[in-house]
């Protein structure tokens, strides 16, 4: 008996000592894979990236890769919806275990979050109001511009209203929908997003009509993630290359924006 | 929390962020100014008057009080844009916090009218006044020490309040903060800074409100 008791409680200690080291090292992987559900966060005020449908369901481009990750998983997926702003405290507090959200490559946001290679590439464009009278970049200097706060377009721009001495004429939005809605309403002359929205929001709106592309370069986008968690970010570049690799990436840039998927590598860089 | 606080950003960004909660205090004075002129107008009309005026002032006070502060202001913002009226973020949050100041403080200043016996209006009268001079020498007065609190708390709420105004892109203290924050993706420490910097505007004002009814208030 006495030896039985011996035996019972080596085994228990063993197990416990097992499962506080599996604990201890557990990374994300395994957190997403416990839990049993992958928690992402996506902008869903982002047509046809991400946005909601006629059942007021999430969908989109995004969305897809969400449900492809917890596939990959084998977990279920939660959708998150987030504005531009919230994209990183997401991440930071936890909330989420992953946004794709059409979010920049920042060298800036890189010291508080974690990237991915890029997974799609935007580049930034107007949609101006149809009586605006906006056909160039240098028609916005002096015009009321409006973009979403938290976002590289709002950067970019106050960066050339700055050097430009352009005062006064930026309007910041909560979200892309109020940006639109601006621009619609007469409130602001112009509106910047992506190229991939201008579409969708032009057809959406009669006094919307497609204005410049913005002068700056070309957005890489990144799917993000704890800056910590190196082995959540190798798997989710792993995701992200299998889906290219796959055809996935192809077939569902062809079904929400439509044409060839444009090409992720840089030019001149090796990841 | 995998987070590690960095304050630099917010020291560097320090200057413009009590700039712009000075916009702040100048939004909710002057909604406050504003809010009491109408406040007291709305609630004199429901008092003594009938008719449509009434009604007018009965349904600015319900839709003040019953609807959310946020919807008021994009119904200056956005609302009356769809009519083709626009105002800069500025107004829409002056005008909302208005409205909003208004309606409650309407009901303050008719609790306070309705706390001043009848008799005293009697009174004024029979010793010569008439109804002008009795209410600004004789009642108002009394209101005023009687809602006197009730305003700094709205005084108090109008200051936080005009936080909405980030929502319709007004760049007042959170709405810099936003900025701040979406630029240097240091989100907790500027909002910390910035709760920060709220509390020590209300304990501000909650002092001199204190100071001037000491003042005021003395009998």
């Amino acid at each position: 008996m006495k030896m039985f008791s011996k035996t019972l409680v080596s085994l228990f200690a063993a197990v416990v000592m097992l499962t506080g080291s599996s604990t201890a090292f557990a990374d994300k992987l395994d957190d997403v894979i416990d839990a049993g559900v992958l928690r992402c966060g996506v902008v869903l005020d982002f047509p046809p990236i991400g946005y909601r449908d006629a059942n007021n369901e999430p969908a989109g481009f995004d969305v897809e890769y969400c449900k492809d990750l917890a596939a990959a998983l084998e977990v279920d997926y939660e959708i998150i919806a987030v504005t531009w702003a919230e994209r990183l405290p997401l991440i930071v507090t936890n909330r989420g275990d992953v946004v794709f959200g059409g979010t920049s490559d920042t060298l800036s946001r890189a010291k508080t979050v974690g990237f991915t290679i890029p997974y799609a590439i935007y580049y930034a464009q107007a949609v101006v109001g149809a009586d605006s009278g906006i056909v160039t970049v240098e028609d916005m200097y002096d015009k009321k511009v409006a973009a979403a706060v938290g976002t590289v377009p709002e950067q970019e721009w106050l960066k050339i209203a700055e050097e430009l001495g352009i005062e006064g004429n930026y309007q910041g939005y909560q979200s892309e929908n109020e940006v639109f809605l601006a621009v619609a309403q007469g409130k602001a002359h112009a509106g910047i997003t992506t190229n991939t929205t201008v579409l969708p929001i032009t057809q959406q709106f009669d006094t919307v009509i497609a204005g410049p592309r913005m002068p700056w370069g070309t957005d890489y986008t990144s799917v993000v993630g704890p800056r910590m968690d190196v082995t959540w970010l190798n798997y989710l570049n792993l995701f992200v290359t299998q889906q290219v690799r796959s055809g996935r990436y192809q077939e569902l840039w062809g079904k929400f924006v439509g044409g060839e998927a444009p090409e992720l590598r840089i030019p001149g860089v090796y990841y | 929390m995998d987070y590690n606080f960095h304050w630099r950003p917010v020291f560097k960004s320090l200057p413009d962020l009590l700039e712009s909660a000075l916009l702040t205090l100048e939004v909710a004075i002057l909604s406050m100014i504003l809010g009491i002129l109408f406040g007291l107008a709305l609630s004199l009309i429901r008092i003594k008057m009938t008719g449509p005026l009434k009604w007018f002032a009965v349904s600015w006070i319900e839709l003040a009080r019953n609807t959310p502060a946020l919807l008021q202001l994009f119904f200056f913002g956005f609302g009356l844009g769809a009519f083709g009226i626009h105002f800069s973020p500025f107004l829409i949050v002056l005008l909302g916090l208005t409205f909003n100041n208004s309606g409650y403080l309407a009901e303050n200043f008719r609790g306070g009218f309705n706390s001043i016996p009848e008799t005293q209006i009697r009174a004024s009268l029979s010793l010569g006044m008439n109804s002008f001079q009795t209410y600004t020498r004789i009642i108002i007065p009394q209101v005023l020490r009687v809602v006197y609190h009730p305003m700094t708390n709205q005084m108090v709420w109008a200051v936080l309040m005009s936080s909405l105004g980030m929502l319709v892109g007004f760049r007042e203290l959170s709405g810099e903060t936003q900025f701040f924050a979406s630029k240097t993706y240091r989100i907790f420490e500027y909002f910390a800074a910035t709760a920060i910097i709220y509390y020590v505007i209300v304990k501000i004002i909650l002092g001199l409100s204190r100071l001037m009814a000491s003042r005021l208030f003395k009998y």
